[in-house]
């Protein structure tokens, strides 16, 4: 696929970045429409196949997915354009929207609005982890560790990037001694 | 302020290292960072939150992007967008060079089954930190004793009511929160 420019790239997922509001999920019909049917720079098959390997490597999935297509239409350069242009219209709205609010945080109106969207903001925490919940806890192996992080968590103050190579630890110890079988 | 540059670059390159499962993910990092450095306050925690899911992108990016801007301006918040990709780009590159090999990842998924419930912990361990300090008036964790305010607990019962309605529509929970704060006070 040499006559894809980068700058062709860029554009393609500049124009999917600007639609993807809320969450990495809402990324695979964009994907699909302007990559798939579109472009046909990448195959149906191959799509959800990169969709299931950004969910289990490290990053933001959005991110993953529209490099490995990236990667996969031009190569390292490729997984650039794409991750700058996943990325360049969410910068752009933040740096416009956090110098807006910074006018008018001393509106009362403002204030009092923000107080209770920081309600919302909770709400929102919870239904999520309802969500994640649901795909995550299944098992006896899986309720134990859950509930063992919650409770440490709660009583300390942990950087979760230690808690997450515990868990890491956990998990491969745990799949050791089961060999594998409910994993 | 290098030093600040650097400590942000170094605290988001480990939240994209470290973040598993969605945007929200990234949530328990920044809310380390606040206790941590003070950079931001927890009210202007949840304010970047919740402007990072009323705008366009993955809200990974969004959070990065404002919390840099917050904390050290527009080159705080180039340096914290590029951190959360950086590691990500490496692993792409490389599982993608590769790919055939990667693509049996039984040993990954098993991994995965342990980080999946230890990300749901961690954040709901923020949630209800975060309503205890909504609710109580209070700023630091657990702290006693404790002053309910009941218009806050209130706006919560409202809007955790229609849970599985709120599911797909966080700018209608926003809206409605940003309405129930101008009524209630």
């Amino acid at each position: 696929m040499k006559n894809i420019t980068l700058w062709e790239i860029y554009k393609i997922f500049f124009i999917i970045g600007i639609q993807l509001l809320g969450g990495g999920y809402v990324i695979l019909p964009l994907l699909r429409k302007y990559i798939v049917e579109e472009r046909q720079w990448l195959s149906d098959e191959e799509l959800v196949d990169y969709f299931a390997l950004s969910q289990c490597t490290p990053g933001i999935i959005a991110g993953n997915i529209s490099m490995f297509a990236g990667y996969k239409v031009k190569g390292t350069l490729g997984a650039l354009s794409a991750i700058l242009g996943i990325i360049s219209p969410s910068f752009l709205c933040i740096l416009i929207l956090a110098n807006l609010l910074k006018g008018v945080t001393d509106n009362q109106f403002v204030q009092k609005a923000f107080w209770g969207i920081r309600i919302s903001v909770i709400v929102l925490i919870l239904v999520t982890v309802k969500d994640m919940w649901k795909k995550s806890v299944n098992s006896i192996f899986t309720y134990i560790l859950f509930f063992t992080v919650l409770i440490v968590l709660l009583i300390f103050s942990i950087s979760p990037a230690i808690v997450i190579l515990l868990s890491a630890l956990a998990a491969i110890l745990h799949s050791k001694i089961t060999g594998g079988k409910n994993a | 302020m290098l030093k600040l540059y650097f400590l942000l670059y170094y605290e988001f390159l480990k939240t994209g290292i470290f973040a598993i499962g969605g945007g929200y993910a990234a949530l328990p990092f920044l809310y380390y960072m606040q206790s941590t450095y003070n950079w931001f306050t927890t009210d202007e925690l949840t304010n970047m939150i919740a402007v990072s899911n009323i705008t366009p992108g993955p809200i990974g990016i969004n959070m990065a992007t404002y919390t840099g801007y917050t904390t050290a301006g527009i080159i705080g918040s180039i340096v914290c967008t590029s951190a959360i990709e950086s590691a990500p780009f490496v692993f792409s590159i490389i599982i993608m060079k590769i790919y055939d090999k990667f693509k049996a990842c039984q040993s990954i998924s098993a991994i995965f089954n342990g980080l999946r419930p230890a990300s749901c912990a961690l954040l709901i361990s923020i949630g209800l930190k975060l309503l205890y300090q909504t609710i109580t008036y209070t700023k630091q964790e657990w702290s006693f004793p404790v002053q309910f305010d009941y218009r806050a607990i209130l706006l919560f019962i409202i809007l955790i009511l229609p849970f599985s309605f709120v599911k797909k529509r966080p700018l209608l929970v926003i809206l409605m929160g940003a309405a129930g704060g101008i009524i209630l006070n």
